[in-house]
């Protein structure tokens, strides 16, 4: 995952990108044969010294590789943001990146 | 002995003293399930919130008004609203709901995303206010290649 963490006065803003392939029911049907083949990204979450300052639940319908942009408040430069996805089939994956 | 045990206490209430920040989070593919499944946006928005009343005010909603590629088309959403929660939906792939964010304390709304879309659509936005309201936008969209082949 590529993230990036800019402060500008207060506020943070935060752009990042998972890589997923993000197979929704209908192309795994076409492509596999299988509908249950489908995988994608269903909850991300982003986390700052233990208090979650970002939450996603998502569907098959974002992007493949799906980029995403948020902004909070609370949060100092060098501090560290974590950002995690769990997919449908139970894989998760956890990046971390310092706020700069 | 005496002492791996009493490690392992400690352990376990670092874990529990966690629990309660990652409370105030929701993640709505649990706790709604229904809404995702919702092949209508209608549909979706009442199974998600309970009622599908919205005011069509407050937040603004960007995207391109002729979209290239389906496969990636880039949402912008922000809002000034005292919120809750904010729901992406549009109505032409399979099913409704595409995202919900939880807006946590210190978040603000002003998020981006990339979706995908089978063909030309409308797409809505839900803001849960804190009040109990729903506030929404809407935009309707030409899509030139569909995005939802791979």
């Amino acid at each position: 995952m590529k993230i990036k963490a800019r402060i500008k006065g207060d506020i943070i803003s935060v752009k990042a990108m998972a890589k997923h392939e993000m197979m929704t029911y209908d192309v795994a049907e076409k492509k596999t044969g299988d509908r249950n083949n489908a995988n994608y990204i269903t909850h991300i979450s982003a986390t700052v010294n233990g208090k979650t300052v970002f939450e996603m639940s998502t569907s098959q319908f974002l992007s493949k590789n799906p980029i995403f942009k948020f902004k909070f408040k609370g949060a100092a430069a060098g501090e560290k943001l974590i950002i995690t996805w769990v997919d449908l089939k139970g894989n998760t994956k956890t990046s971390k990146s310092k706020i700069k | 002995m005496q002492r791996r045990k009493f490690l392992s206490l400690g352990a376990l209430a670092a874990a529990a003293a966690f629990v309660p920040a990652s409370l105030s989070a929701e993640d709505y593919r649990k706790t709604k399930p229904d809404a995702w499944k919702a092949h209508t946006v209608e549909d979706a928005i009442t199974k998600l919130y309970g009622t599908s009343v919205s005011i069509e005010k407050g937040v603004k909603l960007t995207t391109p008004d002729v979209a290239a590629n389906g496969g990636a088309i880039p949402v912008d959403i922000k809002s000034d609203i005292d919120a809750k929660s904010v729901a992406v939906f549009q109505d032409v792939n399979p099913e409704s709901a595409v995202a919900v964010f939880t807006v946590l304390e210190g978040g603000i709304i002003d998020y981006s995303i990339k979706m995908k879309m089978k063909k030309s659509g409308t797409i809505t936005i839900i803001v849960e206010g804190k009040d109990g309201k729903l506030y929404s936008a809407k935009k309707t969209l030409d899509v030139a290649l569909g995005g939802c082949e791979g």
